[in-house]
């Protein structure tokens, strides 16, 4: 943590970025929230722990960021994943940010909880960017983490194996709860739309009511904007306050882009974006 | 205040009888996610243990999403056909005190100029069965607003857990009364001693504020860069407005059916989005996110006291328990308070 802190502080002093964002303490120690340090002093506030969850990048795209010069961000290399994503994408400028990449060793799924196998998200149990793909620092040491089953992937296979019937039933139990707060396109570091096609109105193309028929529409819209271009940080599956699983739909649609296209979102400033890409070569046997 | 006994099992036998006589009763959800229609008595979550649920109750008097007309489209005129609006009877059940006010609390706006009949047609048959709490974390607060882990207000019947086995229930309003009459054969007496003993016994969540010191300042610091401050992390999500028990802000959109008819409904919404104030000619007064979470603190803490002398907030902490980038709402209040 004092690399850290020392390290922000040289950059924020000598003026190679304008700006940290990073994480500070929350109202418990076992809680953190984003922070934008933009002092010396603001610097001396920076943590880094497994109760880091929230996704930085999410700030990258921000306006009042894009103005400000270089930024600088404190990323786990899941982060950097929706870093490389948008830089491709090219909603950042990879000249615009200075990558403190941290060696990680786990997060928790949610906050408030204590770091264990039973509570490490998900999303860390079979990472393969536990150092960050793509840095300016690297900070930190990797230790062992903690193991558990994958019960997220024993349920997607579980629904795999369901009739199309069976399937609608268990999405329309999920969804009902859906409020439309669209906390999860809020905290998503890749749904940085200035106008969302839900926010339309002149057509509608989503209707706004929290009703079978608006709920499906959006969420499954969501993931389809999403297909190739998620990272998987599931974010959006922990913003949600109705604990909807769209985890699952992402990660579905993140294995059928490896194994009809050979692509992962996210993981080099080489590889083209999958949906921006036109390839001879591309598998045509979906389109019936 | 009447006080009975009430054993746990007797609680299912009243519950379901309560479903057979048409009262819709609605409780916790086992997964603290939301609330739901009991169905039968193994449905039933009466703890006072247990955290609030991630969102309030107030979806089944205030609804996330519901039509208020129905239109046609004729050459020249509409036809228009009004909802039905079955009269509910409704019964929360296990609400703890940051829940239970939260019916009167809202009811003040529906009722002040426009009579909103959704709401009253729902809230006004709608009996509140209160819990004690025994609950607490770092983000409780309703002592600074008021409210209690103990307080009956807000209840119509309220239940004290005496042991594993039995609560005590506390006969708190008229309509309380009138609404258990016909249960009697459900109830013992009570004994008040001992459950006034027990709720003595309940630890109060510390005061973090003091709301008219709080409301006094936010009329002289509209500018103040502390809502600034949280704007810079605050994601607009809109969570904690959707969470919250007094939340009621809504948005009426015209959905379409087919070519000539559809209806018009009432969707939730929140100050937290961009939407929310953007004008139609793309001027927007509150285009800051900053902007945006002034507004939702001086509308629980400032501008709902000036015009309803009510706190539009009771202190559940929903909102900041399930914020994904942790602000905390006792925190910034807190914080003012300091100012003050």
């Amino acid at each position: 943590m004092n690399e850290l802190r020392a390290k922000a502080k040289e950059l924020l002093t000598n003026g190679t970025v304008k700006v940290v964002i990073g994480y500070i303490e929350s109202t418990t120690p076992d809680r953190t929230k984003p922070f934008i340090a933009r002092t010396a002093e603001d610097a001396e506030k920076l943590v880094f722990n497994k109760y880091c969850v929230n996704n930085l990048a999410l700030y990258l795209t921000r306006k009042e960021f894009r103005r400000t010069g270089v930024v600088g961000i404190v990323a786990k290399g899941c982060d950097v994943k929706a870093i490389v994503q948008l830089i491709q994408e090219n909603q950042v400028n990879k000249d615009d940010v200075y990558i403190i990449g941290m060696n990680c060793n786990g997060v928790v799924s949610e906050l408030g909880q204590d770091f264990s196998a039973e509570t490490i998200a998900t999303k860390c149990l079979n990472c393969s960017v536990r150092t960050p793909l793509l840095y300016h620092t690297l900070l930190g040491t990797l230790e062992d983490l903690p193991k558990r089953e994958d019960k997220n992937f024993v349920l997607m296979q579980k629904l795999d194996a369901m009739s199309a019937g069976e399937r609608w039933d268990f999405w329309e139990d999920e969804f009902e709860r859906c409020v439309k707060c669209y906390a999860c396109r809020q905290a998503c570091p890749l749904c940085y739309c200035e106008r969302c096609i839900a926010d339309k109105t002149v057509p509608r193309w989503i209707e706004s009511s929290a009703h079978t028929r608006g709920n499906f529409s959006w969420n499954i819209i969501r993931a389809f904007h999403l297909a190739g271009r998620c990272i998987g940080c599931n974010e959006c599956e922990r913003a949600c306050p109705a604990e909807i699983p769209l985890s699952l739909l992402n990660r579905k649609m993140g294995m059928v882009a490896k194994k009809e296209f050979d692509f992962v979102a996210g993981m080099g400033l080489d590889t083209p974006t999958l949906v921006g890409t036109y390839n001879l070569n591309d598998n045509e046997d979906f389109i019936k | 205040m009447e006080e009975k006994i009430i054993s746990l099992d007797n609680l299912s036998f009243f519950v379901n009888d309560l479903i057979k006589d048409n009262h819709i009763v609605i409780g916790q959800d086992s997964k603290e996610i939301n609330w739901k229609r009991i169905t039968g008595a193994k449905d039933i979550v009466v703890n006072s243990k247990n955290i609030p649920s991630n969102i309030s109750y107030k979806e089944f008097v205030f609804a996330k999403t519901e039509p208020i007309i129905y239109y046609k489209n004729k050459k020249d005129e509409f036809d228009i056909v009004e909802p039905a609006l079955p009269r509910q009877k409704l019964v929360f059940l296990g609400a703890k005190p940051c829940d239970a006010r939260s019916i009167e609390i809202m009811s003040k706006v529906f009722n002040w100029d426009y009579k909103d009949k959704f709401f009253n047609e729902r809230a006004e048959g709608s009996i509140v069965i209160g819990v004690a709490c025994n609950y607490q974390d770092k983000f409780c607060f309703c002592t600074s607003v008021g409210l209690s882990p103990v307080t009956e207000k807000g209840s119509d019947l309220f239940l004290v857990p005496l042991d594993e086995k039995n609560f005590a229930l506390q006969i708190v309003t008229e309509r309380g009364k009138e609404f258990i009459q016909p249960y009697q054969k459900y109830l013992s007496d009570g004994n008040q001693a001992k459950s006034k003993e027990i709720l003595s016994k309940i630890k109060n969540p510390e005061k973090r504020f003091e709301t008219s010191k709080v409301s006094e300042w936010l009329t002289n610091n509209f500018e103040h860069k502390i809502f600034d401050n949280v704007g810079d992390i605050c994601v607009g999500c809109g969570q904690c407005a959707f969470a919250c028990p007094v939340c009621h802000c809504f948005d009426i959109v015209d959905e379409e059916c087919d070519y000539s008819s559809g209806r018009r409904m009432k969707n939730w919404d929140a100050c937290q989005f961009g939407l929310f104030t953007l004008h139609g000619s793309g001027h927007n007064p509150r285009e800051t996110q900053g902007k945006r979470y002034r507004q939702r603190i001086a509308h629980k803490f400032k501008y709902y006291q000036d015009k309803f002398d009510e706190v539009l907030c009771t202190g559940c902490g929903r909102c900041s328990r399930g914020c994904p980038v942790g602000i905390d709402i006792a925190e910034v209040v807190a914080e003012i308070n300091s100012l003050a």
